[in-house]
């Protein structure tokens, strides 16, 4: 399925307590689907999908579209596969964080989760969305809006109640986390565009053509 | 570091599912290298633009990227503060107000993006020394390897680790890291090998070429379809594949017994490890044939007599006969006999035997030593003969007979230089154009895959080693190809692929493909030679002396359509032998 015409390849990660619904909402996110049976996921897997991003300059004027291949990493939760979930942390560019709204101790877990991830990422900051899922299981719920919206707050990072049962806030959550990372994609590399020109070059060979032209720039 | 994961937690099931997903993964990895090799190839496409501009800079002033002739005074144009080019006003790129790159400049950030590099950068400041492509998927398949005994199962699994061979490179870090990898890829030889044999279809070859981007279900497709194209194109098509352990390949395994599974895998070496020994007394009775019709090599192990103690002070002896068809030290060359209990003159009857072609024997060596088989896994050597098949006319009667050989002390077989995992592939294709229905063109492929046991010709080091490859055609015409030279490698992976085109079958019949290995000199000297093989007819035909090996396999690889075969191709110093 996959071909090469694409611009960016962006690798998500999902993590967060086993049950909390990780490979149900990348289902819905992929497939649009939902799956109300229980299959724990054993050890790693992952999902892909071809989006636009639309990208926006400096005034918020619209930029150009550029071609996305996510792929989208699910995690066993369960304690058993850790050592091996948690290596691949250090293969993502962000993370969708999630917890059950129906779990008080799933939500509790997402500390732990955050360490995790700020030992085990690519670095110390990564790009994070911290998802509480099954807001339609509104009458069993055991996390309050506000409790979820601090600690996001409190880390930094944005905040989504989702359901994979209904779609609710499931595109937003990912294009968020995209969002971010393409973000911090454009920061990097302008370091470098004007890194490259404080240097004094990145093209090789062509350098040695006419010193003197250097001199006199218009 | 920890060379690979202890994944021992996994249930057997779930360490496919764990494999099937590193395998999906390995897909997305190959796309995504691909593109970005293209993106790189544009770039340079980019450049040489730019770059022929570069002469003419001096006689008139011109942007250095469009060739537009600049004005002194009007459209002046100004210079790149990354390349100090001058570039007209077209050919920039506003990054942000104040700051502009030309299109080469800019395009070189680009690509820089698009292939990820921030991330790998950002990374490399919290891990140094990371390596970019899969190391994980790799670290993995180690640790899954191990715990599975060496044992993989499914087809998509052996897909799976021939996609982990091409980046098996790029972990030249770490010692132990790379014994392990070592020892995985044996294994997944060892395997290609059971598949290619059973299947000897041309899907195996993509298998096994440097081309690893295909699917599961793209392979299953070709499998289908195999059939097919090979009426329509009547391919021909050889594997060369040599699975040979060298001395060095030896240690390796000794060093990874620690991983408790991985001594199954040789024991050869094991043996010579610490296990223990006996004086060396006694001889053995056996007899050896070839069965022509079915390409069998039959051993049968008759018996022996007056052989020493397993356990001296306990006057023990369980003994047993073991055959290893050098120089394939893999189990899967491994033969044995019953154990006989105590006693000194044990009597087998046992028949040994190896599918094997009979072009290969040529360069095929069979190790036959007895062992005493103590309590537990407490193994003794007694005596071994070693037989160069090489010397063997299968074609007497009377070498078929039943014979008493005196053993001897382990030998320390000398390695021979050899060129390894050698991939030749042919295929009979007509090419567009030519209309010549009686005689198809065809097209020999050989892959090279590496050498080993190079002499050091250096002082100092290793050698810069390239291949040479020369097909010499019947009215003497030669066809050269050459492979880039590997920097200070002893045991150089080239994988690089040599075409010869525009061939005729019957042309391939009376010719000889000379291979041959050099250092390359860094100064102007010469390059020195290495060693060369040989295939093919031999210049001087008609003489009583018995075929060459080299002329048999050529002709083996000539008369068997879709068969994969493996010889060893031993590299011979005489320069003057080869043409290069
Ligand atoms: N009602 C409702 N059920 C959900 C929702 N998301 C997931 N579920 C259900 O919750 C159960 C667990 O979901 P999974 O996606 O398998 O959980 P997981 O996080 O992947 O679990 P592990 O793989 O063990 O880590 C399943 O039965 C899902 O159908 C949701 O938004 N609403
Ligand atoms: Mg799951
Ligand atoms: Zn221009
Ligand atoms: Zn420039």
């Amino acid at each position: 399925m996959t071909d090469g015409d694409y611009d960016y390849l962006i690798k998500l990660l999902a993590l967060g307590d086993s049950g909390v619904g990780k490979t149900t909402f990348l289902y819905r996110y992929t497939d649009n689907k939902f799956n109300p049976k229980f299959i724990t996921t054993v050890g790693i897997d992952f999902r892909e999908k071809r989006v636009v991003y639309n990208s926006r300059g400096p005034n918020g004027s619209p930029g150009k579209a550029f071609k996305v291949h996510l792929q989208l990493w699910d995690t066993a939760g369960q304690e058993r596969f850790r050592s091996l979930t948690t290596a691949f942390f250090r293969d993502a560019m962000g993370f969708l964080l999630m917890f059950d709204l129906t779990s008080q101790q799933s939500f509790l877990n997402v500390r732990n989760w955050m360490s995790q991830l700020q030992a085990n990422a690519y670095c110390e900051n990564p790009d994070i969305v911290l998802i509480g899922n099954k807001a339609d299981l509104s009458d069993q719920r055991e996390v309050n809006e506000r409790q979820a919206k601090d600690l996001a707050d409190k880390y930094g990072i944005p905040y989504f109640e989702t359901s994979a049962a209904t779609g609710q806030n499931v595109e937003k959550a990912v294009d968020m986390l995209l969002d971010l990372i393409m973000k911090r994609m454009e920061q990097c590399v302008d370091k470098t565009q004007v890194s490259d020109t404080a240097n004094g070059g990145s093209s090789g060979k062509l350098d040695s053509a006419k010193p003197e032209e250097k001199k006199c720039a218009c | 570091m920890a060379c690979e994961f202890n994944l021992n937690f996994l249930k057997e099931l779930e360490r496919e599912a764990v494999l099937e997903v590193l395998y999906r993964d390995q897909m997305v990895r190959k796309t995504e290298e691909e593109r970005i090799r293209k993106l790189k190839l544009q770039l340079q496409q980019l450049r040489w633009k730019g770059a022929r501009n570069v002469n003419h800079e001096y006689q008139e002033r011109s942007c250095a990227r469009c060739q537009k002739s600049l004005g002194l005074l009007m459209n002046r144009g100004a210079v790149c503060n990354g390349c100090s080019h001058r570039v007209c006003s077209e050919c920039r790129v506003c990054l942000n107000p104040c700051l502009w790159k030309c299109t080469v400049c800019y395009a070189h950030g680009d690509v820089k993006v698009k292939a990820g590099e921030w991330f790998f950068e950002e990374r490399a400041k919290k891990y140094p020394g990371e390596a970019k492509g899969c190391r994980l998927t790799i670290r993995l398949l180690c640790g899954l390897w191990i715990c599975d005994h060496g044992n993989f199962k499914t087809a998509n699994i052996l897909c799976f680790l021939t996609l982990g061979i091409s980046h098996l490179q790029e972990l030249g870090q770490s010692k132990s890291f790379n014994k392990s990898v070592e020892n995985l890829v044996l294994s997944l030889t060892t395997h290609i090998k059971k598949i290619s044999k059973s299947q000897n279809d041309m899907a195996d070859r993509r298998l096994l070429t440097t081309d690893y981007g295909q699917n599961v279900e793209r392979r299953k497709q070709r499998r289908s379809q195999s059939d097919t194209a090979i009426n329509i194109t009547s391919r021909v098509s050889i594997l060369l594949y040599n699975i040979t352990s060298s001395p060095t390949s030896d240690a390796v395994f000794c060093d990874g017994r620690k991983h408790g599974s991985l001594y199954s895998l040789n024991s050869t070496c094991t043996e010579s490890g610490n296990f223990g020994k006996a004086n060396v007394t006694g001889e053995i009775e056996f007899a050896i044939r070839y069965i022509f019709k079915a390409c069998i090599l039959e051993i049968c192990i008759k018996g022996c007599k007056n052989l020493a103690y397993g356990e001296e002070k306990k006057k023990k002896c369980n003994p047993y006969v073991k055959v290893y068809l050098l120089p394939d030290k893999s189990p899967r060359s491994k033969r044995k006999t019953a154990v006989k209990k105590s006693t000194v003159d044990p009597e087998f009857d046992e028949t040994l035997k190896y599918k094997i072609e009979y072009s290969q024997l040529g360069s095929r060596q069979l190790q036959i030593s007895v062992w005493h088989a103590g309590a537990l896994k407490y193994r003794v050597f007694l005596g071994e003969v070693v037989i160069p098949l090489a010397a063997w006319n299968f074609e007497e009667n009377s070498m078929q007979l039943f014979n008493w050989y005196q053993l001897k002390p382990k030998q320390h077989l000398k390695p021979s230089a050899e060129l390894t995992n050698w991939l030749f592939h042919m295929i009979n294709a007509p090419v567009s154009g030519k209309k010549d229905p009686g005689v198809p063109n065809c097209q020999l492929q050989v892959m090279i895959f590496g050498a080993k046991n190079l002499p050091m010709l250096r002082s100092a080091g290793m050698p810069n080693s390239f291949v040479k490859g020369c097909l010499i055609l019947p009215d003497q015409a030669e066809v050269k190809r050459k492979s880039p030279v590997l920097k200070k490698e002893a045991f150089p992976q080239w994988k690089h692929l040599f075409v010869f085109d525009g061939v005729t079958p019957p042309q391939l019949q009376q010719s000889c493909l000379h291979l041959t290995v050099w250092d390359k000199s860094s100064f102007s000297s010469s390059d020195q030679f290495l060693g060369g093989a040989k295939l093919g007819a031999e210049e001087s035909l008609g003489s009583a002396d018995p075929v060459p090996p080299s002329v048999l396999q050529w002709q083996e690889v000539l008369r068997s359509p879709n068969t994969w075969m493996d010889f060893t191709l031993v590299l011979h110093s005489n320069k003057e032998n080869f043409k290069s």
